[in-house]
């Protein structure tokens, strides 16, 4: 179990460090703290106190979160307009719901990052909301090596660029896919294979 | 058209056609590819094992394609996969059989929305049979090398134009 006095240790440092980092609450993940940090510039410095001053050695992942919304049952955003028989410029005649608690949509696109202290047993969670046009954020290449394919992994599904690292292209989708396709609002040009 | 044993004093021996015999032996021992994509690949495997036991039909897998006949594409097939499937089906030696196991290798199945794979694995490869099942049971992939045995005997090896009917034809046998 993680102790609630060392977790306090790593907020005040961390605030120390950095101080625009703030602890989110409720926390978005249950029984995990999550830091939120709100300039892109601070990422990095942020990682680098949490392992060279607090102890957090392990990377366990870093992904990204695309919040667009509203989105349907397949995952896609809604069309505000679904009757194709309609001109075009019509009044749309679906109304799309307005985030709610559970589903806080908005224009952003999230990086989520968990470290951990193995010799305190501890995991802490670190975000960051980008605008998604521009993605950009620090790499985390130079804290650790395991940072290159994740990093990689987000660059291709999502579009977040991170700046400085020596090898940012495709990962996982073959070349003929064009764009990223965990973006919400990806549209899927048919190849070969469809 | 069958075996006919002829007798005569001092012993015996047997008159056939060529198509009968070589048809005979093919699909008496049809070697599999080890190929697993999926999870489909799962209840392939427990085919092969003890309790449903693939060796009876001389089901036996081979770890290359040079010495496979069939080649079972068992699971979800992705458009990197694809290029590599291809190539592995053209190393495989004729006369080659393609058996498409489960609803992903037959037409994408659940992620037929998907970016990322393929709407079916005969877009890229001629198939002779197909499955149906998500997985499909051991004893349905069983059933499909029994059809499978029943077009080779269709086959008319010993005349060229006749020689590939499965393939040609690219035939659709939902099992």
């Amino acid at each position: 179990m993680p102790e609630a006095a060392f977790l306090e240790q790593v907020t005040q440092r961390l605030k120390e460090a950095c101080p625009e980092v703030s602890v989110a609450e409720p926390s978005p993940i249950k029984g995990v703290v999550n830091f939120k940090v709100t300039r892109a510039d601070t990422w990095a410095l942020v990682f680098k106190t949490l392992k060279e001053e607090l102890g957090f050695e392990f990377l366990d992942f870093l992904t990204a979160v695309d919040w667009k919304g509203p989105v349907g049952a397949q995952g896609f955003i809604q069309d505000p307009n679904p009757n194709p028989f309609l001109p075009e410029g019509a009044t749309p005649s679906v109304t799309p719901e307005p985030p709610t608690p559970g589903f806080p949509y908005r224009e952003k696109i999230e990086l989520v990052a968990a470290v951990s202290n193995w010799n305190k047993w501890t995991r802490v969670v670190v975000r960051l909301e980008l605008p998604r046009e521009a993605a950009k954020a620090p790499t985390l290449i130079n804290l650790w090596k395991t940072a290159d394919w994740q990093e990689r992994e987000a660059y291709d599904l999502l579009g977040v660029v991170f700046e400085g690292h020596p090898n940012l292209k495709k990962i996982l989708t073959p070349d003929f896919i064009a764009g990223h396709p965990l973006r919400k609002d990806y549209v899927h040009v048919k190849d070969q294979y469809d | 058209m069958s075996v006919d044993i002829q007798k005569f004093p001092g012993g015996e021996f047997a008159l056939t056609t060529a198509d009968f015999f070589i048809n005979w032996a093919r699909e008496s021992s049809l070697w599999p590819l080890t190929f697993g994509l999926a999870c489909c690949a799962i209840e392939m495997m427990g085919a092969y094992a003890s309790r449903f036991d693939f060796d009876r039909f001389g089901v036996i897998p081979r770890p290359s394609p040079r010495q496979a006949d069939v080649m079972i594409i068992a699971g979800t097939v992705v458009k990197k996969m694809a290029e590599p499937i291809r190539t592995i089906y053209h190393q495989m030696p004729e006369p080659r059989f393609v058996i498409s196991m489960g609803s992903c290798a037959n037409c994408g199945g659940p992620y037929y929305d998907s970016y990322s794979v393929v709407k079916g694995v005969d877009k890229i490869i001629p198939v002779d049979i197909y499955i149906a099942g998500c997985p499909p049971r051991p004893e349905a992939l069983q059933y499909a090398v029994l059809k499978l045995q029943q077009r080779i005997r269709k086959m008319k090896p010993s005349r060229t134009a006749m020689a590939t009917i499965p393939q040609d034809k690219g035939a659709r046998t939902l099992v």
